[in-house]
């Protein structure tokens, strides 16, 4: 049995770009590893830090602690999520998979609309996850504000694309775009998600990458008001926290412009 | 059969830096007509600029200069309407996808593909379809790139040294395989640096090194060049016996030894054993590398004692 028949007429552009989305979508969800850190860890952590302590059901802006803590670990799920996304896309092309890709009836720009699709979709399982685990405990906030830092958890993890696509770049291999996921527990930390900063510790996390967008998902409960522990809590202004944002996004994308450049001319 | 011609490259020129400020070139003015049906083997060592060639053909690489048509249109709308298709060297494929799941995530990516069952069953995936590729061994791995490359249902298959890492058994299956895709009319070029190959499944030769196409044409004959053998004896021959020796391509004298080249020692050493007084004959194969090493020799600089040769750049010879 063969499969050429000839001569014959071509279709041209049907290529089903959503049935690829949805096999590697599945695919990666299937990548225990990555699911475990991306989706279960930051639930647990959300369960143990945010759900279950004396202080969970405090006030903060117009919700409690809980939902402050439940907003930032999400941010820290989605980031994880978008990293590791965009850095094993660029490994996928560089150890041949695009070259593969490249003698389909796809076209290049297609590859990276699957990956954005995929790695928004990969963001958003945390960020649910995480904020029905909040619904069903203690988190509270009024419906609005809600869905704003649901929609902001998300969009601001998008900038980690980048961080993800440069490590990847750089340094080809698994290994390292598994090192610059795990950096983010470092980065989180510093960024003010895990628990409230103060001090020096606070004035150096203001310029880290993940400091911008976590007080931006947590902008429509705060206002900018910060919490601390020992009480005496100061405020970010808006155009602080929007400057973090476009600042680190700005570099990371230039390193992967710088990275990509560099790749092609080596060639 | 009218001779169409299906592939079409004109003088196509690519080059990479070397690492040392300068380039080498990978393809140094390759002219190449492929007419529909034909099974062609390139062949050449490594490095001789097979897999740049054909990266170019598939459209993966832009030439530096040169034209290539394939089909009458450009090499990536080819690939894109699924004429041509292709089962690239190394990498390709997802550790972490099985063999079916890959069959089926490629045939979603192509407009009109042929049935993913059907083509698991005829590159022979079947058997280990559900194992995941980073645990499949490496002629699994090169008939599931066989698979993919038959899911555009291509009228045009390019194969970048398609048997590499398989065994004798396999390498044996593998190309009946694709005689069975030859014989139903699709067009073939595969490249190899095995000559046995060549001979077996491809009628057309075309041998390639440093980046230039030292010889084309039916493969007996291009074997027949390839293939050749050194017969040496003790003879001290005048320069007008030398003349007259038949078969050879090229004679070497060293003290009280000559050495011919030929590309008929069967028939080089009957006519010295009987027609002339030389004795100690003996015969040695030229191997495959030093082969390609003669024929760029003989293309660059002739030597002083050489007798005409069939020029390594003559006309192409058509089957």
């Amino acid at each position: 049995m063969t499969v050429a028949t000839n001569p014959r007429t071509h279709v041209r552009g049907g290529y089903s770009l959503g049935r690829y989305i949805a096999m590697d979508f599945r695919r990666n969800l299937r990548n225990v590893g990555n699911s475990f850190f991306v989706i279960v860890l930051p639930t647990a952590l959300f369960l143990f830090f945010g759900a279950s302590m004396d202080w969970s059901g405090e006030p903060v802006g117009v919700g409690n602690v809980s939902a402050w803590t439940m907003i930032a670990i999400a941010s820290y799920g989605a980031a994880m999520a978008t990293t590791s996304m965009a850095g094993s896309a660029a490994l996928e092309i560089q150890q041949g998979w695009g070259r593969q890709l490249a003698l389909t009836a796809m076209p290049h720009g297609a590859f990276i609309v699957a990956k954005a699709a995929i790695a928004v979709a990969m963001a958003a399982l945390p960020v649910l996850v995480l904020n029905l685990a909040g619904v069903f405990t203690v988190a509270d906030m009024p419906p609005g504000v809600w869905l704003a830092t649901v929609a902001l958890t998300i969009a601001g993890s998008l900038p980690f694309a980048f961080y993800g696509l440069a490590i990847g770049l750089s340094f080809r291999s698994d290994a390292a775009v598994g090192a610059a996921t795990g950096l983010l527990v470092i980065l989180s930390f510093l960024g003010n998600a895990f628990m409230p900063l103060d001090g020096v510790l606070l004035d150096i996390g203001r310029f880290t990458p993940m400091y911008g967008i976590v007080a931006l998902a947590r902008y429509p409960l705060t206002d900018g008001d910060l919490v601390s522990m020992g009480g005496a809590a100061g405020s970010d202004p808006l155009w602080m926290v929007l400057a973090n944002v476009a600042a680190w996004t700005v570099v990371f994308a230039v390193a992967c412009l710088l990275l990509q450049r560099r790749r092609t001319t080596r060639r | 059969m009218v001779s169409e011609s299906v592939i079409s490259a004109r003088d196509v020129r690519m080059s990479f830096p070397d690492g040392a400020g300068g380039h080498v070139r990978a393809v140094d003015g390759v002219d190449l007509e492929v007419a529909r049906g034909e099974v062609l083997a390139l062949l050449g060592p490594n490095g001789a600029g097979k897999t740049t060639l054909l990266d170019i053909l598939l459209g993966l690489t832009t030439p530096r200069s040169g034209d290539v048509s394939i089909g009458g249109s450009n090499p990536r709308t080819a690939v894109q309407s699924g004429m041509l298709s292709a089962l690239l060297q190394t990498g390709g494929l997802l550790p972490d996808l099985t063999a079916g799941e890959t069959v089926r995530m490629i045939a979603a990516l192509h407009a009109d593909p042929a049935d993913v069952d059907e083509v698991i069953d005829t590159a022979g995936v079947r058997a280990f379809a559900s194992r995941p590729v980073g645990k499949c061994s490496g002629g699994q791995q090169q008939r599931l790139r066989f698979a993919l490359a038959l899911l555009p249902r291509p009228e045009i298959i390019v194969l970048d040294e398609p048997t590499a890492g398989m065994d004798v058994s396999a390498r044996h299956e593998f190309w009946d395989r694709m005689r069975a895709q030859a014989d139903e009319g699709v067009t073939v070029v595969f490249a190899t640096h095995y000559l046995e190959e060549a001979e077996q499944f491809a009628r057309r030769t075309v041998l390639m090194n440093r980046g230039r196409v030292l010889a084309d044409g039916p493969t007996d004959e291009v074997r027949a060049r390839a293939g050749a053998a050194y017969v040496t004896v003790s003879w001290d021959p005048t320069a007008a016996e030398l003349a007259q020796v038949p078969h050879v391509v090229r004679a070497d004298r060293e003290g009280a030894r000559t050495t011919f080249r030929t590309e008929d020692s069967d028939g080089l050493a009957r006519y010295l054993l009987t027609a002339t007084d030389a004795r100690g004959l003996t015969v040695r194969p030229a191997s495959l590398e030093e082969a390609f090493r003669l024929l760029t020799e003989d293309s660059a600089t002739p030597g002083e004692t050489e007798r005409p040769v069939v020029s390594a750049d003559s006309e192409e010879v058509r089957v």
